[in-house]
């Protein structure tokens, strides 16, 4: 994965936020998801059309987390997402 | 006046493909299948009848299999193929039972057999009214969702009866269906026939526990309690889903949910009964103080 790399969330997704959490569903494939907060929280940064590395300096501003756990949590999540189809590459 | 039309039995014919949803039973065998239809959708419930809908979930044919006893089709209309239409039709439906506890719905979401019918029936019996037994049906309004009343029965299984004390009660009659009897509403289990806020739901777990256990769902836990107990006629229908997962998405953030568990004894409803009051009580508390004039 490329820090510069920019996702898109695809159109046939659809999210909403329910408290400080998200629930996704993939309209193509009629499946479900849900985000905990922080993967609520980049989620929402990628929707916003953030990189990779721009997710990573803003939640490092808003978590105390180291900055290697932090960027390998938020990779695994985009690899999860982009497995199941809810974010692309641009 | 039955609110379908009922054609002549006749055997059930085997449809043209595969079907584009099906239920199974707990022992998996196949317990309903959802066919597209030149009309909209045939429900097929093996050995028992078929159901035309109408694409706009508005009209319903039954056929039933030659011998069928009508109460056992009418029980499949009311159970399964109404809440179906009246999803398609633009209404959250669920599969759960509800009663009326501090002037609102309480909805208590469970598969078949984890006992929802006689928690609905030990808060009637205890002097609440009940509102629905099997599908709970929610409107949404500018105050926030409420609970249309339904049927007003219950059903309950022989075991359920005799300990609750509801021998006496009067039966609705017909067929034993899945070894339970339906119960109408009378004296001893009321029914509420107005509508309610919903101000609180349960989820009922499986029952492998000692004590009463309680636990408030997140956001995201219970819309998937909401979406898992749905009844949702066309899952291949994607305007309709996005629609339903919006108005799922207010509802989780607008009512809270709870996984509620607890031992299957009979003793024990009573204890059951005032845990859960005692929590719908704390819930509507704020909720009304917060409306009382300053």
């Amino acid at each position: 994965m490329n820090p510069d790399d920019v996702l898109a969330v695809p159109a046939h997704v659809v999210a909403r936020r329910i408290g400080n959490e998200t629930v996704l569903l993939d309209l193509e494939s009629g499946t479900y998801f849900g985000l905990d907060p922080v993967g609520a929280r980049i989620f929402e940064l990628i929707g916003e059309g953030r990189s990779i590395a721009a997710i990573g300096r803003a939640l490092l501003a808003e978590y105390e987390i180291g900055e290697d756990v932090l960027m390998m949590d938020v990779e695994r999540l985009v690899a999860e997402l982009r497995a199941n189809g809810l974010v692309t590459l641009r | 006046m039955v609110p379908y039309r009922l054609d002549p039995a006749r055997a059930q014919a085997p449809v043209g493909g595969a079907p584009y949803h099906e239920w199974t039973a707990p022992d998996g065998s196949p317990w309903a299948a959802f066919h597209r239809a030149e009309e909209g959708f045939l429900l097929r419930f093996p050995g028992f009848a078929d159901f035309l809908v109408s694409e706009d979930g508005r009209l319903a044919t039954c056929i039933p299999v030659p011998g069928a006893d009508p109460a056992a089709y009418h029980h499949l209309y009311l159970n399964q193929a109404r809440p179906l239409m009246l999803a398609r039709q633009g209404k959250l439906v669920f599969h759960a039972s509800v009663v009326e506890l501090d002037r609102g719905a309480v909805g208590f979401l469970a598969a078949s057999g984890r006992g929802k019918s006689t928690l609905a029936a030990a808060f009637a019996a205890g002097g609440a009214r009940f509102l629905a037994d099997d599908g709970m049906v929610l409107e949404e309004a500018a105050a926030g969702f409420r609970v249309l009343p339904g049927d007003p029965s219950l059903r309950l299984r022989e075991d359920s009866r005799r300990a609750l004390a509801l021998s006496g009660v009067d039966l609705a009659g017909g067929p034993v269906l899945a070894r339970k009897e339906r119960l109408p509403a009378q004296a001893r289990l009321a029914h509420c026939g107005q509508p309610r806020p919903l101000v609180a739901a349960f989820v009922l777990g499986q029952g492998g526990c000692e004590e009463i256990r309680i636990r408030r769902l997140s956001g995201v836990q219970a819309f998937a309690e909401w979406v898992g107990h749905a009844f949702i006629l066309d899952v291949d229908d994607a305007p309709w889903l996005a629609a339903h997962f919006d108005a799922v998405s207010r509802l989780s953030a607008a009512v809270p949910c709870h996984a509620l568990d607890y031992p299957r004894r009979f003793a024990d409803l009573g204890r059951l009964r005032g845990a859960v009051a005692e929590l719908v009580a704390a819930h509507v508390r704020p909720r009304d103080e917060a409306h009382e004039p300053g």
